[in-house]
């Protein structure tokens, strides 16, 4: 059987490779033909797993699963995600050329580490998500050129001690999630260059103590989150330098001990989460600045899961308690564990108002 | 000088006075507690709060911050909030939004939706998603 007539000339086959799916070549040229010669061209299937789309501003690259960094990068790339791989490192020119880059998301891989130069070609990146990886720790220097990066995650990683040098560079930070991974204790100065931070999360860790001085350095932290930890006490001086906070949460913890100044001027916050720590009392004044009647804590508290002891130590919870219930969450689970005769009954119910 | 009486909007506050005994009328600032089978909506609220409140509004008219206002979201086509800039993995996913949809993205949403802009983990407890969507459930329709 002849040849088909396409692939006769020089011209034919040229034009068979720069064209292979207009339709004329398709019908007159059988696929297995097509397929060889686009392979000695050395055109591959491009991977299933990078989609490239146009976005307002310029494209948008997901990979899902793929076996490589996509590489190279469209030029105007703004959103990148490369995710549920398993990539263990990133060259360090992974990102050259991409400079517009807005949006990293890294999440679900297995990075062990990062290249330190790796975001220097993408000073205008915003967000940067690498959530469940498997990183130890930061190259210093990594954040030199991020002043622009708003938000920050390392959410399940395996931290198990930070550096306030990591953090150096990110001065227009306001989103730092560094929940789930092994942090036990903080160093001093951590937030330090942290001017805009809103959002602190250190949920989930194994924090037994937090230095004094943690707080300082954002200029109105609004969101801490502590929930999930292994503190027992809660100082003084911890939220004397975050006057303007929002929500704080505290739950999940062993806190036997809050001192009686540790609210003290929090005249914003709106939700305060105590719940399931080891408090069987609270010292009076605790609540002063707190709640009705000096303001409406607009998105309420939880003080549940805790042995209160009902006696008169508590006479000023309950006083409060009484003004505040309209915004109690778990008024069911807010119960006494003792004097014995009070062991199971509600809080709200002794305070006298059922 | 007298208490002010709590400001009460639809979706702020955690309900007046409730327990799994009483079941009050749905009104401002009121949220109905159902037996646990359903989730709890009490529970589910302090949950939006903690994790969702940061990026996401729930009321009618609620402004968009880093994610889309829910109300209406119930029945509705995922990437469809008017006036919110979607990602095109959220809008061609193809979804209604319901119970179902909602438990399996809530656990993972970037399993759920590919290239998704949301910068969210998950909920690995079933309960935990439970309580939030019932919550969800009433807090985004009237």
């Amino acid at each position: 059987m002849p040849l088909p007539q396409a692939i006769e000339t020089q011209d034919d086959q040229r034009r068979a490779t720069m064209s292979p799916w207009s339709g004329q070549q398709m019908q007159r040229t059988p696929f297995l033909l097509l397929l060889l010669v686009a392979l000695a061209q050395g055109v591959t299937p491009s991977p299933k797993a990078c989609v490239t789309l146009p976005s307002p501003g310029g494209s948008t690259v997901s990979c899902f699963s793929p076996a490589r960094f996509p590489a190279p990068l469209p030029a105007d790339t703004v959103h990148l995600a490369v995710e549920f791989s398993t990539l263990t490192q990133l060259p360090a020119s992974a990102l050259r050329g991409a400079t517009g880059l807005r949006e990293l998301h890294l999440a679900s891989n297995r990075l062990r580490e990062l290249p330190a130069t790796l975001l220097l070609p993408v000073p205008r990146l915003e967000v940067l998500d690498l959530t469940h990886n498997s990183l130890t720790q930061l190259p210093p220097g990594l954040f030199r050129a991020s002043a622009a990066l708003r938000v920050l995650v390392l959410k399940a990683n395996r931290l198990e001690a930070l550096q306030a040098s990591w953090l150096l560079g990110l001065k227009g930070l306001e989103h730092l999630d560094l929940s789930s991974n092994s942090l036990q204790t903080l160093p001093p100065g951590l937030l330090a260059s942290l001017g805009a931070l809103r959002t602190l999360d250190l949920g989930d860790n194994q924090l037994e103590t937090l230095p004094p001085d943690l707080l300082r350095g954002p200029r109105r932290l609004e969101r801490l989150h502590l929930e999930e930890n292994r503190l027992q006490v809660l100082g003084e001086r911890l939220l004397a330098q975050q006057p303007a906070l929002r929500y704080l949460f505290l739950g999940d913890n062993r806190l036997t001990t809050v001192a009686a100044g540790a609210f003290h001027n929090l005249k914003e916050l709106d939700m305060l989460d105590l719940s399931n720590n080891l408090l069987s009392s609270v010292p009076r004044g605790l609540w002063e600045s707190l709640g009705m009647p000096s303001r409406d804590m607009g998105d309420g508290f939880d003080i549940s899961g805790n042995p209160w002891v009902c006696d008169q130590n508590l006479d000023d919870l309950l006083r409060w308690l009484v003004a505040n219930k309209h915004r109690m969450f778990s008024q069911n689970d807010t119960r006494c564990a003792g004097p014995d005769a009070l062991r199971g009954r509600m809080l709200l119910e002794v305070s006298g108002s059922p | 000088m007298p208490a002010q009486p709590p400001v009460s909007k639809v979706g702020s506050g955690p309900p007046q006075g409730s327990g799994p005994k009483e079941v009050e009328s749905k009104g401002p600032g009121s949220v109905v507690s159902l037996p646990n089978k359903m989730g709890d909506a009490e529970a589910g609220k302090k949950i939006f709060t903690q994790k969702c409140a940061q990026c996401h509004t729930v009321e009618k008219g609620g402004k968009h911050k880093t994610g889309p206002n829910l109300w209406g979201l119930f029945g509705r086509k995922t990437g469809q909030a008017p006036g919110f800039l979607y990602t095109d993995a959220n809008k061609n996913k193809g979804v209604v939004w319901g119970e179902d949809t909602l438990m399996e993205y809530l656990e993972n949403p970037k399993k759920y939706i590919p290239g998704t802009k949301m910068v969210f983990a998950g909920l690995k407890k079933k309960s935990e998603r439970k309580d939030l969507i019932q919550y969800l459930k009433q807090a985004t329709s009237s």
